[in-house]
């Protein structure tokens, strides 16, 4: 009894984990900002190859993932300042922009890295309940996927930076009034995004195929996780992401995976008919 | 020139005319029109075979070509996208009017080609392995079928694991296709399926799967799971300490996933098939000289780059046997039931009924530390199961692709 | 004639521009005669796509309805065609069968669109469900492979695609080739013209007041709602008129032409034309269709690369879109030429 309660938990937390790490930097850069980032599958595919390029080069797994996030990070500084920057009045038009990068980024690896690169292995580390046997890693997985929430929510509501950046998503003009420089906050919030989003292609990369098209696997759950969410991501993220688990593990456990992903489509398509401004906005009422 | 053969044949029906028989002079080249995906997702399989039908086209040339006529090979790559290989088809037949048709990764895209490649009288050379049982007068089929796969490694792993098998595919035509096979193949052994899970393509999470099979306790696990996406399975796996003997007819030889997972992923992993590149035979060894001479950058020569190789030797003797390209000359010649090639596997001959490829299958097996050993040498099998179930291209062209549960009407 | 197709709500209404388009309707139709066979079947095959581009144009460009949903209908269309020119037996039924396939998709729509807008439905979330409607049916036809899955003798047939329906036929002639190649030029004329016509009457007014401010339209009096149904269906009609057309090509569908990437295609040519006119995306689609397909043919791996930069590119220098920023450029020129600055000032200022 305990070893099936205990593996429905572990799923659970596995698809949150999932749809969590998928979708925060989507939630920053998407959510907050308004940029329809279709390149957001490409930073988490960078990422994954800075990870595994690094641990080839010696660095310890840990190490080398925080390094993956920070270098994800730094590009999407770069890809702020030269393209998405153009693009915050008219958000519709960075759909085709990012795309486009998207493209090229996927091919350009291909070229470049060639259409196959070698995993490196998921961490040792294995543990029975009951019957089954579970790979240690998902819980870190897990336990990141918690940490990445509680830091976003810490970052954007306790700091002085987190102030500012809500402010200049609300209103930049007025916040550039009162001596905020946008520029900058929109260039550091859009690298957090990417950083994040780097972070995740870190932390799955131990457990998948690397390809330079790996990141079409996250994007349609990350932007569906967001969506749920809802206008204020901060609030939305988490119980969409728990939401939607909730769903697919049920499904699959009962289904399989076939139900599993339709169903967990068709509780996107519902729950926003129910709820036409994602989820946050029944929070946000409670909360006022 | 080209350039003013072109002006010529846009300039009327007339020019056109002279277009269309002056092609047909001996010294002009043989057109082969070839389409891998060589972009996007499926590059990884898409590569070995440009480079296989490249590396063919190239030694053919070198020896004199095909009926003393040079090979031209046409290259276009779809990029994965069905409707591309419906344009791609349509210009290879209309525009650049070639010999000799070859390509296709998925089972879609050759069923994209198809249709229209059946109104025409231009062979068509399918190169992977596949799910089985298209009966088509146009199309040659290179790669190993069910029966070859299946009918030998099923037994082996009963025999060798036990009766309780859980199976993993991919949620589409070949993996269901593939999962009836072993259904079919089990039951006559008196096996057990304990266990049926379809993937959607593109699913990378497995936790669940882990879970259902540590809960159905079989004695093994066959894994037709397709894609790099799904291939993540048995890095999740390994990782959960599953620890089963695993089947499959597609791994290894084809994704080479024992080269891209670290050990001990894929361990305990077998596999049936007509190629693999630790084969050492002479012959092999031979040609992974001449291929790693020309493409030393190549992760792993997999089977489906091999069967395209092949194929355009395969191409080669069927023209000079007949001494013509025609459809219907070089089926005379599979017909006579002499269409034989020295591949490096051994002796592969096209049966006249099915118009499929006979292969020399091995089981091998895959160590902890991803080393391979041969465990079994089949020997030649020839592809029988559409024969049984009544196909004779020899005599009537179905133009169908026909499953255990699609049957033709008697 | 020309007073219900020009208007406000579409750029191009001077004689200049309506001789302009009867010179090249004219070079289209006596192109067949130039060209080779294979070039003709090439072009109506662009011409295929252009219609669910159209549609597009009009929900999102006008209505501001941002679908992610062609190719739910476009699927849904060349499902339905597929499924009943086989049962119905193929000949001169086919043409039944295309009418019916495309209303079918109108219908789907209909429920689709209902579901949505009176729900409230608007932004980023309308093309999310619109998303999730179209991952779901591809996600639901690929796993269609064993042979329970069948609607009369028709088979659906999984990832690989169904196929054995005969191409569009009246009396013993299948509509290819040449043939088809006219059918084509003539279907587009018409939806071209049709469309031009609904956008600037009355009710295309009203469709573009409700982009610009649902609200205010509501309070004017406007039942918005039925207006935005109505543009929905018409819009997802033409990737249905789209779907089945394709599917009678090349007898041949499979859900990959609906799910992703497929689904953002028609996004990235109307976005790439300028999405805010309808001859911008007619023209727009169609060359970039073409240029794309160029672009495969004679770069091998660097196509991908190729086609990233060149969206990329447009994107960036050109806001409005590829077409429509050409044309303003051009009609700056003009205008300065003939001091009518006025217009083009106007012309710029809208998008």
């Amino acid at each position: 009894m305990f070893a099936e309660l205990f593996s429905l938990f572990y799923q659970f937390a596995d698809v949150f984990a999932f749809l969590i790490l998928a979708s925060a930097g989507l939630a920053i850069v998407f959510g907050m900002m308004g940029v329809i980032n279709m390149a957001h599958g490409e930073f988490i595919m960078c990422g994954a190859y800075v990870t595994v390029g690094l641990v080839n080069l010696g660095v310890p797994l840990p190490l080398a993932q925080i390094a993956a996030a920070v270098v994800a990070g730094l590009i999407g500084v770069v890809v702020e300042m030269l393209i998405v920057r153009k693009f915050y009045r008219r958000p519709l038009d960075s759909l085709l922009a990012t795309w486009g990068l998207s493209l090229i980024v996927t091919q350009g690896m291909l070229l470049v890295v060639g259409s196959s690169t070698r995993g490196i292995g998921t961490p040792e580390g294995s543990f029975s309940v009951g019957d089954y046997s579970f790979s240690t890693y998902r819980l870190v997985l897990f336990a990141c996927a918690v940490a990445v929430l509680l830091g976003i929510y810490v970052l954007f509501m306790r700091t002085r930076f987190g102030v500012i950046a809500r402010a200049t998503m609300q209103n930049a003009a007025m916040a550039r009034a009162l001596g905020a420089r946008t520029g900058r906050i929109y260039a550091i919030s859009f690298g957090i995004g990417a950083g994040l989003a780097g972070l995740c292609g870190a932390l799955y990369a131990p457990t998948m195929t690397l390809i330079p098209t790996m990141g079409a696997t996250f994007i349609v759950e990350s932007f569906v996780t967001v969506v749920v969410g809802g206008a204020n991501v901060l609030l939305g993220t988490a119980p969409a992401a728990m939401l939607l688990a909730l769903v697919r593990m049920t499904l699959n456990a009962s289904y399989g995976q076939i139900i599993g992903q339709i169903g967990m489509l068709f509780a996107v398509i519902v729950i926003i008919r129910i709820l036409p401004e994602g989820l946050s906005s029944i929070l946000a009422r409670r909360g006022r | 020139m080209r350039a003013i053969g072109k002006i010529l044949c846009a300039a009327g029906t007339l020019a056109l005319l002279t277009c269309a028989t002056s092609s047909a002079r001996a010294a002009d080249p043989i057109k082969i029109g070839l389409m891998e995906d060589v972009s996007g997702d499926l590059a990884v399989m898409g590569m070995p075979k440009l480079h296989g039908s490249q590396l063919a086209v190239e030694e053919i040339n070198k020896a004199g070509g095909i009926l003393g006529r040079q090979i031209e090979l046409i290259h276009l790559d779809p990029q994965g996208d069905n409707a591309r290989y419906q344009e791609f088809t349509r210009r290879l037949l209309n525009r650049d009017k070639v010999d000799v048709l070859i390509g296709g990764i998925t089972s879609a895209s050759r069923e994209a080609v198809r249709p229209i490649v059946n109104r025409t009288s231009t062979p068509y050379f399918y190169t992977n392995q596949y799910e089985g049982g298209v009966c088509d007068a146009n199309m040659i089929s290179m790669g190993a079928v069910p029966e070859q796969q299946f009918s030998t490694l099923i037994p082996w792993m009963v025999e060798k694991f036990g009766k309780r098998v859980y199976v993993v595919a991919a949620d589409y035509n070949f993996g269901q296709i593939s999962a009836e096979w072993n259904r079919t193949i089990l039951k006559d052994l008196g096996g057990t399926v304990v266990g049926e899970e379809f993937i959607p393509l593109g699913v990378s999470q497995f936790a669940q799967t882990i879970q259902n099979i540590q809960k159905a306790k079989p004695d093994w696990i066959l894994t037709i799971n397709v894609g790099a996406a799904q291939d993540s399975f048995f890095e999740q796996a390994a990782a959960a300490k599953l620890n089963l003997p695993m089947a499959s007819s597609i791994k290894v030889m084809l994704g080479f996933e024992h080269k891209r997972f670290a050990p001990p992923a894929l361990n305990n992993m077998h596999v049936t098939a007509n190629w693999f590149e630790e084969l050492d035979t002479p012959e092999a060894e031979a040609f992974k000289k001449r291929w790693h001479a020309k493409f030393p950058n190549e992760p792993y020569i997999n089977d489906m780059g091999y069967n395209a190789y092949h194929a355009i030797y395969m191409y080669k003797m069927l023209a000079e046997k007949a001494k013509s390209t025609k459809l219907a000359d070089l089926r005379k010649v599979i017909a006579t039931g002499d269409a034989c090639i020295d591949a490096a596997e051994g002796k592969v001959c096209i049966d006249p009924k099915s118009q499929h490829t006979s292969h020399r299958m091995r089981l091998v097996s895959v160590g902890p530390k991803h080393e391979i050993t041969v465990d079994k040498d089949y020997g030649e099998i020839k592809p029988y199961w559409l024969a049984q179930i009544g196909c004779d291209l020899t005599k009537k062209n179905d133009k169908d692709q026909y499953t255990p549960s699609h049957l033709p009407k008697k | 004639m020309l007073n219900l197709v020009n208007g406000p709500q579409t750029s191009g209404n001077s004689r200049g521009f309506w001789l302009a388009f009867l010179v090249v309707l004219l070079a289209a139709l006596i192109y067949p005669v130039f060209a080779d066979s294979y070039d003709v079947g090439n072009f109506s095959y662009f011409l295929i796509w252009v219609f669910m581009a159209l549609g597009l144009s009009l929900m999102w460009g006008y209505g501001g309805m941002l679908s992610f949903g062609q190719t739910f209908f476009f699927g849904i269309a060349g499902y339905s065609y597929g499924v009943l020119a086989i049962i119905m037996g193929g000949g001169t039924l086919t043409i039944l069968a295309l009418v019916l396939a495309v209303l079918i998709a109108a219908l789907a729509a209909a429920v689709l669109g209902y579901f949505m807008i009176w729900g409230r439905i608007g932004g980023m979330f309308f093309g999310i469900v619109t998303l999730a409607a179209t991952l779901s049916l591809a996600f639901f036809l690929g796993q269609t492979a064993g042979p329970e899955w069948h609607i009369g003798d028709a088979r659906l047939n999984g990832f690989n695609g169904m196929k054995g329906m005969d191409p569009l036929t009246v009396g013993d002639i299948y509509i290819e080739g040449t043939i088809f190649y006219y059918v084509m030029i003539a279907l587009i004329v018409v939806v071209y013209l049709g469309l031009r016509v609904l956008v600037n009457s009355r009710i295309g007014n009203v469709i573009v007041a409700i982009r610009d401010d649902a609200q205010r339209a509501e309070m004017l009096g406007y039942d918005t709602r039925k207006y935005q149904l109505l543009t929905f269906c018409v819009g997802s009609g033409l990737a249905g008129l789209s779907g089945a057309l394709y599917t009678s090509w090349g007898q041949f569908i499979t859900p990959s032409s609906i799910g992703l990437p497929a689904a953002a295609m028609p996004i990235v040519w109307v976005a790439f034309s300028g999405r805010s006119d309808l001859t911008a995306t007619l023209v727009g689609s169609f060359l970039l269709l073409f240029g794309f397909q160029t672009i495969t043919v004679y770069s091998q791996q660097a196509a991908l690369v190729l086609m990233g930069a060149l969206l990329l590119a447009t994107v960036m220098v050109m806001p409005q879109g590829f077409i429509v920023g050409v044309a303003q450029a051009a009609s700056k020129r003009w205008a300065r030429i003939t001091g009518g600055a006025d217009r083009a000032r106007l012309q710029n200022g809208e998008s």
